[in-house]
């Protein structure tokens, strides 16, 4: 299957290193999409803040470092959100 | 409540605002006898208090500790060359009066600690988080949660800005959606036009909640990333265990 990836906030130097779309086995989960994503940004010597909020397809599952299980389907959208302050 | 509560000058003033799509005539005395917190007065905060005090709020608290300096001038809206390096609070509260006759500003010029936040958020109807830091986010978060009082969180970085409206014990506060408090840089780059729009968007969310118009964005996310062209909606999870608000009873 095939997913969207989205990287926003903060860090925009990132964004470019993030793959606009990621192949994945059929049966893949929000962690393996997760794991294939740091590992080939990890080879960039690009590490995503923990605190980045994990969303697919519109729904919230947490922050990288801790978030739900969950099934992917062909065609989702995984939006990472490295948090916004700033007033 | 009665509709007898807006006075000719103040329906004459508000007479754009009162009508199908906006607000009803009641909503609007509601909004006159509602008060808002806005913290702070900073790029978002400003055009927030702005439009809370055009719209009509009864009574606006405008907290920020602080002088108005040079590099703050490209998001101010509330700000001008002659108020350079003078208490920014005290100025945009001027200028606020100077808008709207009718609204009562009550300027803070500090930020408020864990238990000012607390006493401020209990002596008003909403309270509209604009703050640089997380740890001010938080803070203010857990005041409105304690107080029971919805928050509206507004926040920028570069073009994007998010808005996270949260009905306490109801919907995800800040508390959840950050168990871990996430770093923040001080000098971190911001366009006004963002700003704006995201102050904006984050009074008219207060004006609905308060006047009982629409449809408050509760439990949800905006993302405006303007940079990248892309608008978006998450739907926020709430953490059960929350600490801040897990034990927290929805609002009646
Ligand atoms: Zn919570």
């Amino acid at each position: 299957m095939h997913i969207r990836v989205v990287f926003a906030g903060r860090n925009y130097d990132r964004t470019q290193a993030v793959p606009a779309r990621l192949e994945l086995p059929d049966e893949a989960t929000l962690e393996d999409a997760l794991e294939d994503l740091q590992t080939l940004l990890a080879g960039k010597g690009i590490e995503l803040p923990q605190s980045c909020l994990v969303a697919v397809s519109g729904v919230h599952l947490g922050t990288l470092r801790a978030h739900q299980a969950h099934p992917l389907c062909d065609g989702d959208e995984l939006l990472l959100l490295a948090p916004v302050a700033g007033g | 409540m009665l509709l007898s509560d807006l006075s000719g000058d103040e329906l004459a003033r508000y007479a754009r605002q009162i009508g199908p799509g906006a607000l009803s005539a009641q909503g609007q005395t509601r909004l006159k006898h509602a008060a808002a917190l806005v913290s702070r007065a900073g790029g978002m905060g400003g055009p927030a208090a702005l439009a809370l005090v055009m719209a009509g709020i009864g009574r606006l608290v405008f907290a920020h500790g602080g002088n108005l300096d040079s590099p703050d001038l490209n998001r101010q809206v509330l700000g001008s060359e002659e108020g350079l390096g003078k208490p920014r609070v005290v100025c945009f509260s001027e200028t606020l009066r100077a808008m709207n006759r009718f609204v009562e500003i009550e300027a803070i010029d500090h930020e408020p600690d864990d238990d000012e936040a607390l006493a401020l958020a209990r002596r008003v109807q909403v309270v509209l988080s604009c703050a640089p830091t997380f740890a001010e986010r938080l803070r203010l978060n857990r005041a409105a949660v304690e107080a029971g009082v919805p928050l509206i969180d507004a926040a920028q970085w570069g073009m994007t800005g998010t808005l996270i409206v949260v009905d306490p014990g109801r919907t995800a506060c800040l508390q959840c959606l950050y168990p871990v408090v996430p770093e923040f840089e001080e000098m971190f780059p911001v366009v006004g036009a963002i700003s704006m729009a995201v102050g904006s968007l984050a009074a008219l969310e207060a004006i609905k909640i308060l006047a009982g118009s629409g449809t408050p964005n509760f439990g949800r996310l905006l993302l405006i990333d303007g940079f990248q062209g892309r608008w978006s909606q998450i739907e926020l999870r709430r953490d059960p265990d929350c600490r801040c608000c897990g034990a927290r009873k929805p609002r009646q």
